[in-house]
């Protein structure tokens, strides 16, 4: 299928409230090359309801060299589980080297996380991603009120679309809340990451990521040193009269 | 060709700190004087000009650019690599773009 077939913006309204079964098999039936963001949390979800619809599905994961002992352990029991391979991508060497060189190795307390995510995550997601005419994602609405507010089910990636390829983004799970996620993984018998039971609920890497209280907000475990500035850059639309 | 930019004025009155380092780019990289025109969103004042603009173009974000060229729309710009790319032809690093795309994209954070 070519991306300029697809009528994007007619699909995500068809979509708009469908099952992450029926985004997923749209997805799927669409796309050759396509594939799945793992990030080691509880969008195992999507690697369960996609292995159902085509057992090889592809799999990528980014790891960054910073995530915690008890991902990588889960990264390896999904792959066994499911049976499939996970492609993990890693950071360009000479990228890391030099940062830590320049800032060490926790520069993202003083400088903000941008830096060290571009480098870890985004620049081999976008190496990945070149590979690919689409890609799925575990992002939901509630998972940030600030960034996910509008997660549409299907979108063309403004990010990575570049002028000669349109790529688009499957986020099957836009609606679902954490509620229906777990419950979904707790009906399903699908493993999960231990860091869970620990009070973790957004898993990302080690240094960047903390246990939740109860009734707190998954925002709150990362980057929780960064609350003051986050909004900076938006402009209040709402407040402009028109 | 035309290329306006536009800057943020927080509600509070103090500059906003993506655009100073955008603009600091720009004069690093020898390109300021390739800006036309710079406007202000001041967030305290719905009128003005920077906010106007980023209403009329539904832009939720600052710094931006515009770009206009007779006989076309105006093409708007959030994030400054591709900007840079393929307004003013000239290349970033690798390192700068991955930067851009996360804090014009923060949903990517979750990853």
């Amino acid at each position: 299928m070519s991306q300029t077939d697809l009528d994007i913006d007619r699909l995500a309204a068809e979509y708009a409230e469908q099952s992450p079964r029926a985004i997923l098999e749209l997805a799927l039936d669409k796309f050759e090359r396509i594939a799945i963001s793992f990030s080691g949390a509880e969008d195992v979800t999507l690697i369960d309801i996609a292995s159902k619809i085509r057992p090889d599905v592809q799999v990528f994961c980014l790891d960054t060299g910073r995530l915690h002992a008890e991902t990588y352990r889960f990264i390896d029991r999904v792959r066994e589980h499911y049976g499939i391979s996970i492609d993990v991508l890693f950071p360009d060497t000479d990228a890391v080297q030099e940062l830590v060189k320049n800032k060490g190795l926790f520069s993202f307390y003083r400088d903000g996380h941008q830096e060290c995510c571009g480098i870890r995550k985004v620049l081999p997601l976008k190496r990945k991603l070149e590979t690919l005419d689409a890609w799925i994602t575990g992002q939901r609405r509630d998972q940030s009120p600030d960034t996910r507010n509008n997660v549409p089910v299907i979108q063309k990636d403004n990010a990575f679309s570049t002028a000669d390829k349109t790529l688009v983004k499957f986020n099957p799970l836009a609606n679902w809340s954490s509620n229906k996620v777990w419950e979904y993984i707790r009906g399903n018998d699908v493993p999960y990451n231990e860091l869970h039971e620990k009070g973790y609920i957004s898993i990302g890497c080690e240094p960047c990521t903390r246990p939740v209280l109860p009734g707190q907000h998954e925002r709150m475990g990362r980057w929780w040193w960064e609350e003051a500035t986050r909004k900076e850059c938006g402009l209040h639309a709402d407040n402009i009269k028109k | 060709m035309k290329i306006t930019l536009v800057k943020k004025i927080l509600a509070d009155g103090s500059p906003c700190r993506k655009c100073a380092e955008v603009q600091e780019r720009l004069e690093k990289e020898g390109l300021l004087d390739r800006i036309d025109e710079t406007i202000i969103a001041d967030e305290r004042d719905s009128h003005s000009a920077g906010m106007q603009l980023a209403s009329l173009y539904k832009v939720e974000r600052a710094p931006f650019f515009m770009v206009e060229e007779e006989g076309s729309e105006p093409r708007i710009y959030t994030v400054y690599f591709k900007f840079v790319n393929e307004v003013l032809k000239q290349d970033t690093s690798e390192k700068d773009a991955a930067k851009d795309i996360l804090d014009n994209n923060p949903d990517l954070d979750f990853l």
